[in-house]
């Protein structure tokens, strides 16, 4: 923050950074890029502890005054949307695509530059080029180490509607990583079979909890057996609690649609005047430091660069690179919503 | 009495200052009005259905229930820490408002981590060979996380008002044979009804807005059907909101209604009041401050300090090293410090002049303006947010002059918390006897000096109780920080929320801890002022 405070008031700069911003940039280096005059705000749903070190290694890398509002996704994104064409904000970080897809169906969105579209593989970014993913969470279960060995759970989340996992399974429903699931899931394998297996895993007990995080906890201390999450919370979560934390990740067989690779993205506001530091930024999002950041620190899949995951995060294969198209996603965002309210998940 | 009272006219900037907070104060319902017209939603059709009644009624039994539990253990607290000789009272009065300082959102996970199956708190039991078998969840959770962290609102508002009371009238009961707890009910229970019910106001209106903790004890109330529509179907959301004003309006003009007490005491004020002797009723007094304080601050802390003590020996041990380094810590402390006692004190001058309009010159606007702040209380903060949003984009010049500054977000702060003052200032406003002032207008003493003289010193205990109320829900607010702040600024609950969501528990833990540290400190030097100042 102090960096970003000095950078931002411009002249000369003796600064340098530290700490996990360092490691992006710059190795060693001994102080920070002048002013180049450029300037760019940024509304954040990704939160500060992961990307404000990439965010304070652009500014003194650069030299560009960057801004930042945190927040929640949806809200960030309501909030731009009330804001119009007056918004702050240049560029906007979703922690999925979501509450990108309720942007583009406003028109507030700008178009990103082919260059910068071109960093990624084609499903990784809007057909349309209105935005861009830069990282990936992959969808995982998280079960309970005292109950299930990884060999007694079941290789598809169509196995868990079975008599095995009565009342065992747990459900993000309001979640915005799970709707966004739901809806590749509703894409790939049809309406009707994805509602159909909602309403039987709630016929078989499933129960809900309002998020990742409360899902993790409540395995980890038994509370529930297992449950559907993103993966990098258990991640954080032994980091922070170790051995009492009795959970673990478990990747369901690599064409199941339960190991979904879901996107972060980024997108350029069509009100912004600052349309050069946000193509910068967006570039620096893909690069290969911060590609390796993000899969280093914090336990995400690249999507760039050439950078390969982490090794201890599960392999991606089929399912992630390639097959799902999300743009389907803005669209089919409220329908998955609603047989999401209609199945009866969130009572229970 | 009444003679004076009719010849008395009302001054003409405190008419025109009432209507000007009546007007900002109703900025979030005038917002949420507009909406549901520009969005095409249908809050009449809405209501029809079953998918609205069920939530609707999940929403007032909750918050009816929370209210009443409340009243009744704020009230208790209240007294046995201003009235009786309990033992450890100065501690107690420091410790009991801290509940109010948790999040929501990180309090009720931290609740739920010390007391579930499996928790930190069957842990350490297992030993003894005790199990916690209940879960916190749905509605008995979602009542007992409300009760626990909003008892305050009842509880600082009857202290003040107890402390303040004439003890002529009790001495008189007593000399004429009534036992304690007849002289309880038949005259302090009367003298502190306004308040108490202020109080629960307060409460009721709070749990209808709140969102953490019904979605992390996951009972389905309008909130959280509000929170899950707002992006994917924005006009049922909307339509949602406007009728959880709806709500909150029919249920402060009903409590207008059924409460009609008298606000002005006659009675002169003497100093320290009646202290009771519990004897026999010592240790029950002690365990009830004891099991509130062990759940309502305990039971959180013990997850959130067992987060930053592992957070903190992680380094120590060679873990990876926290996310967060001293001068941000220090950065977001001084924020958070400095924003909150700033909002406080601007919300009790802000609705000072409101309390003056009603309790002095019975004026129907000035009701009017009371019942506006009050029920904008039970507007969750989103829509306060966004709200502001909405009125200052459409306002050029107070665009350029209030857009990304911290002005818009005290602002924004007063409008969501005025209403916590509003009661209690009414009350300390009102408390101050007719016949005192009246001798001073008599005397020839000039208005500045009556006000310095008279009505603040009198006024004082209630004053702070208000801006202590303020400041202690300011230091915690999420929704509005996140989104109304100028670019750049952070407080200690925008950090626990940036390192929570991601699952940071320690980060997290540690900076909940401070927040909880710097409200002890904060309710510590309001206590010990106080008690300096009777």
């Amino acid at each position: 923050m102090a960096v970003l405070l000095i950078v931002s008031c411009g002249g000369e700069n003796s600064k340098t950074i530290d700490g996990r911003a360092a490691e992006i940039y710059p190795p060693g280096a001994e102080k920070c890029a002048d002013s180049n005059g450029r300037s760019v705000t940024i509304y954040s749903g990704r939160t500060e502890n992961l990307i404000n070190p990439v965010l304070e290694a652009f500014a003194c890398e650069t030299g560009t005054n960057v801004q930042v509002r945190w927040g929640a996704s949806t809200d960030l994104a309501l909030l731009i949307n009330e804001e119009g064409d007056k918004t702050l904000a240049d560029v906007f970080l979703s922690r999925s695509p979501g509450p990108v897809g309720y942007l583009e169906s406003k028109d507030l969105l700008g178009t990103i530059s082919s260059e910068t579209l071109d960093l990624v593989e084609d499903q990784n970014h809007s057909a349309s080029g209105k935005w861009i993913g830069f990282s990936g969470r992959k969808r995982v279960m998280v079960y309970n180490t005292d109950e299930y060995s990884p060999e007694d759970l079941p290789d598809s989340v169509f196995d868990l509607t079975g008599e095995d996992y009565r009342d065992k399974v747990a459900l993000p429903g309001t979640n915005g990583s799970f709707i966004d699931w739901f809806t590749v899931f509703m894409d790939v394998h049809g309406k009707d079979v994805a509602t159909q297996w909602l309403d039987d895993m709630v016929d078989n007990g499933a129960t809900y909890y309002p998020n990742n995080r409360s899902i993790v906890e409540a395995a980890g201390r038994g509370e529930i057996s297992m449950g559907l999450v993103n993966h990098y919370y258990n991640y954080q979560i032994k980091a922070s609690e170790g051995s009492s934390h009795k959970a673990e990740n478990y990747d369901f067989n690599n064409e199941d649609i339960g190991s979904l690779l879901v996107i972060t993205a980024a997108t350029i506001l069509d009100s912004s005047e600052n349309v050069q530091a946000s193509e910068d930024l967006l570039q620096y999002l893909l690069s290969g430091s911060v590609q390796q950041y993000f899969t280093d620190r914090t336990f995400e899949y690249p999507l760039a660069a050439g950078v390969q995951a982490n090794s201890t995060l599960p392999q991606l294969t089929a399912l992630e690179i390639g097959s799902v198209d999300f743009d389907k996603l803005g669209g089919g965002f409220e329908e998955a919503s609603r047989i999401i309210e209609a199945s009866g998940i969130l009572n229970r | 009495m009444s003679q004076i009272e009719i010849t008395r006219s009302t001054p003409v900037i405190l008419r025109l200052s009432v209507y000007a907070l009546a007007f900002l104060f109703s900025f979030p319902g005038l917002y949420l009005i507009w909406r549901n017209f520009t969005e095409d939603s249908d809050p009449v059709g809405l209501i029809k259905t079953q998918r609205v009644l069920a939530p609707l009624w999940r929403t007032f039994s909750l918050a009816f229930t929370v209210s009443l539990t409340t009243a009744f253990i704020g009230t208790i607290l209240a007294w046995l820490t201003s009235r009786t000789d309990l033992w450890g009272n100065r501690l107690w009065r420091i410790l009991l408002p801290i509940p109010l300082v948790f999040p929501t959102f990180i309090g009720a996970a931290a609740f739920i981590r010390t007391m579930n199956p499996g928790g930190l708190m069957n842990r350490m039991l297992e030993g003894a060979g005790i199990g916690t078998v209940v879960e916190m969840r749905g509605f008995f959770g979602a009542w007992l996380v409300l009760t626990l962290f909003c008892y305050p609102y009842v509880y600082l508002p009857v202290a003040a008002r107890l402390r303040q009371l004439p003890k002529s009238l009790e001495e008189n009961a007593r000399v004429l044979g009534q036992s304690s707890l007849q002289t309880f009910r038949r005259i302090v229970l009367p003298q502190v009804g306004s308040i108490l019910a202020a109080g629960s106001l307060l409460v009721f209106l709070y749990t209808i807005s709140d969102f953490g903790a019904v979605q992390l004890m996951r009972y389905d109330t309008l909130t959280r059907s509000i929170y899950t529509n707002r992006l994917i179907n924005q006009p049922t959301a909307l339509a949602l909101s406007l009728l959880l004003l709806l709500l909150a309006a029919v249920i402060v003009l009903s409590e207008r209604f059924f409460s009609k007490v008298t606000f002005t005491s006659q009675e002169t004020y003497t100093g320290d009041p009646v202290l009771y002797t519990l004897g026999k009723w010592r240790i029950p007094a002690l365990s009830i401050v004891l099991v509130t304080l062990l759940l309502s601050i305990g039971a959180p802390m013990l997850a959130l300090g067992d987060w930053a003590a592992d957070g903190i020996s992680r380094t120590t041990r060679g873990g990876s090293p926290l996310t967060i380094d001293r001068g941000q810590v220090l950065e977001s402390t001084w924020n958070t410090l400095s924003i909150s006692v700033i909002t406080g004190c601007v919300a009790v001058l802000a609705v000072l002049p409101i309390a003056f309009l009603v309790s002095r010159y019975r004026s129907r606007s000035g009701t009017f303006a009371h019942s506006v702040v009050i029920a904008t209380f039970a507007v969750p903060g989103l829509l306060i947010a966004l709200s502001m949003r909405f009125w200052i984009l459409r306002t050029d010049w107070a665009f350029d002059l209030l857009d990304n500054t911290k002005t818009l977000l005290v602002f924004s702060y007063i409008v969501r918390f005025g209403s916590l003052a509003m009661g209690i200032v009414l009350v300390a406003v009102s408390a101050v006897p007719k016949k005192l002032h009246d001798a001073g207008q008599t005397l020839g003493t000039k208005k500045f000096a009556r006000f310095s003289r008279i009505d603040i010193p009198l006024m004082a205990p209630g004053l702070g109780a208000a801006a202590g109320l303020v400041i202690l829900s300011t230091m915690k607010e999420l929704p509005i920080t996140l989104l109304i702040s100028p670019l750049g600024f952070s407080t200690l609950a925008t950090r626990i929320f940036g390192s929570f969501e991601d699952a940071f528990v320690a980060e997290a833990g540690i900076m909940a801890v401070i927040l909880v540290l710097l409200s002890f400190f904060l309710t510590w030097l309001l206590v010990i002022r106080r008690a300096d100042h009777l």
